[in-house]
């Protein structure tokens, strides 16, 4: 199968290597219009606002925790994508950052992507991942006096699951 | 290959979720009982007749749905991801089916991709017609519409069975292609549906979306600009109704829709009544692509069977649901259920806009903008 | 069901008009998760006696699909007592209906030998 040439895609992940070469851990690209990019968790808001005001993607589709519990790591996965420029309308860019398994913590992007908002209490509840920056991180989608752990955790095997 | 950069737009402006109250106000709540779409409570601070601002309280109906898809196989999760919108399953059965293919290396044939665009704008139909009875009808006070839109609903759904042998939850799309090809006679009655049903949307927009009464309840009611759009990050006919042209099924064409000649029907104003006739305008759009496909149909097989195991990796797929773009990430680990399924979908995209619109607004004005924003609370609690 | 094709009110069935007080039937619809249970109790609570209540679908019966998910409550005859169960993964609207002229033979039983 011949590789086809996918100049947007690459373009990106060059444009982010020169600007930030010591955040950027790495860099792939799927297929056409899908690009995971693996980064440094600390320079988040940098590379947000890279993203939004040179790049142009500007709003947030989701934001997705992955526990590994054998690694010691959940991941936390941006997908962003641009409604304004129709050039790139098609690129979903996956920003990728680990953070580690007993505290993770990470700074909250709602100051530069607005969408993010409830993305981030989301996983907040699920994973227990806190957002430092979030104008109102608080449950929202379990039991109002939920005290148990956070649901999506791969350890946390509540006793029917998968019963017959 | 560096752009220049782009002028920075200033960011519109956050949401506000009043903590403190003021001694003129009294706060309600509305819910969380909501027979008509689903349960959610939206905990107003009303001033007289006035809401101040509206914080929203989610997860009556959370079921769990992505941590229960680690516990089911990859077949077994399709009945149970596309209940989270019942009225919609074809797109959320396909959203997810998307990325599993592309992980396991299946491509489903031609005529299997026709069967699936046809379901699934039969389906578009079908939502955007229990909108119109529901959300845009009753929580306006409009009851005839709800009485029509029902009673041709009704006959969708009898040609849906007469498809795939359910009402509402068909399950039809499993990773290689569709169940079952398109039953003799199918094609005839399917037309003859379409005649009727274009002459009705004639009547349907001389009764509601000409309606004196529902122009005045709508127009210039929830306006939400092109550039605050953008930021909130909402999508489907929420964005399409605010001057932005993005559709998935042009922007990453999957299915028949490459070949398929339709229009995405824009509106400029961004306010409820745009996002009305955006609708509207879609079920047109939709009548057209179901006559071309119907047409255009080639033959052959309909599906390819798909392996039962998924190979490790992670791939993203989307469709244009009729709420919006609807993306799921499947997450492969060499067995045969998903390591990580994430949905997101259309309602909870757009659950930013509900306290960002509902502020300052008249008391009255609350469900015209609820039932134009067509936010379902089962989707968006999954 | 509520529609024109089968019109529910030729046998006496009509969406709430007044408010929850004066309603004597309340159909859960759906799962029950625990969040929405302590409401749920309490719009039960509201209503007037005699009530009566019909589980529809598998999830309301017996916990159906998400049987083992953490968040939903299985078995709805906890929270309060049900008169007529309708199973079905959404059951047929016609079913429905046979399950309202069943509650209204229930209702002329208890009052013949109440």
């Amino acid at each position: 199968m011949t590789q086809v040439a996918l100049p947007r895609e690459e373009g990106i992940i060059n444009q982010l290597k020169d600007q930030f070469p010591e955040a950027i851990k790495e860099t792939k690209v799927d297929r056409a219009r899908r690009v995971t990019i693996t980064f440094d968790k600390d320079h988040l808001q940098e590379i947000a606002t890279f993203m939004r005001d040179q790049a142009g993607f500007d709003h947030v589709k989701g934001i997705a925790g992955i526990d590994y519990p054998t690694h010691k790591k959940i991941e936390v996965l941006y997908f962003t994508g641009s409604f304004s420029k129709p050039e790139i309308q098609d690129l979903v860019v996956i920003l990728k950052t680990e953070l580690p398994r007993d505290n993770p913590s990470i700074a909250s992007v709602v100051s530069v992507w607005q969408s993010a908002h409830f993305h981030e209490r989301e996983t907040f509840e699920m994973f227990g991942v806190k957002f430092e920056g979030h104008p109102d991180l608080r449950k929202l989608l379990t039991l109002d006096n939920w005290d148990g752990p956070p649901p999506m955790l791969k350890d946390i095997k509540f006793p029917e699951m998968g019963q017959r | 290959m560096t752009t220049p950069p782009a002028e920075r737009k200033p960011p519109a402006p956050p949401i506000t979720i009043t903590k403190t109250a003021e001694p003129s106000t009294l706060d309600v709540s509305v819910g969380p009982q909501h027979p008509g779409s689903g349960h959610l409570r939206m905990l107003i601070r009303v001033d007289g007749d006035y809401i101040v601002s509206v914080d929203t309280d989610i997860g009556y109906v959370h079921r769990g749905c992505e941590k229960i898809a680690e516990y089911r196989n990859y077949v077994s999760n399709i009945p149970h991801l596309e209940r989270p919108c019942i009225i919609d399953a074809i797109h959320l059965n396909w959203g997810y089916v998307l990325p599993v293919e592309e992980l396991q290396g299946v491509e489903v044939p031609p005529r299997g991709q026709y069967i699936s665009t046809i379901a699934a704008e039969m389906n578009r139909i079908m939502n955007h017609l229990y909108w119109v009875a529901i959300n845009a009808g009753v929580f306006s006070g409009h009851t005839t519409i709800f009485m029509w839109a029902f009673g041709d609903r009704d006959l969708f759904i009898e040609l849906a069975e007469m498809l795939t042998g359910a009402r509402l939850t068909y399950s039809f799309l499993p990773p290689g292609g569709p169940r079952r090809d398109l039953p003799a006679g199918f094609g005839e009655k399917l037309t003859k549906l379409l005649d009727y049903f274009e002459k009705r949307l004639v009547e349907y927009d001389r009764i509601f979306f000409s309606n004196p009464l529902v122009v005045a309840r709508a127009k210039g009611i929830g306006v939400l600009k092109r550039q605050e759009a953008i930021e909130l990050g909402v999508v489907g006919p929420v964005l399409r109704g605010s001057g932005v042209k993005y559709d998935v099924r042009k922007v990453e064409p999957y299915g028949a829709y490459a070949d398929l000649d339709f229009e995405i029907p824009t509106y400029e104003e961004g306010d409820s009544y745009a996002r009305f006739m955006v609708r509207f305008e879609e079920m047109k759009q939709s009548i057209k692509i179901l006559r071309q496909a119907l047409e255009k149909i080639p033959k052959g097989p309909i599906a390819r069977k798909a392996p039962l195991v998924a190979p490790e990796g992670e791939a993203t797929g989307r469709v244009e649901s009729s709420r919006g773009e609807y993306t799921v990430m499947v997450m492969g680990d060499n067995s045969d259920k998903p390591y990580r399924v994430k949905i997101m979908n259309g309602s909870f995209r757009n659950l930013i806009a509900l306290p960002y619109l509902i502020r300052n607004v008249h008391v009255a004005d609350m469900p015209i903008i609820y039932g134009s924003l067509d936010y379902w609370p089962v989707e968006a609690d999954r | 069901m509520m529609g024109p094709r089968l019109d529910p009110e030729r046998f006496g069935l009509q969406a709430v008009a007044g408010g929850l007080r004066q309603c004597d039937l309340i159909i859960v619809e759906g799962t029950v998760t625990k969040k929405m249970a302590k409401r749920l109790k309490i719009v039960y609570e509201q209503m007037a006696k005699p009530r009566y209540v019909i589980a529809m679908g598998d999830c309301a019966c017996s916990g159906g699909l998400f049987h083992d998910s953490y968040s939903i409550v299985n078995d709805v005859h906890k929270i309060f007592p049900v008169d007529v169960y309708v199973p079905g993964c959404p059951p047929r609207p016609e079913a429905l209906l046979s399950a309202i002229v069943k509650l209204r033979e229930k209702i002329r039983r208890e009052e013949v030998f109440a």
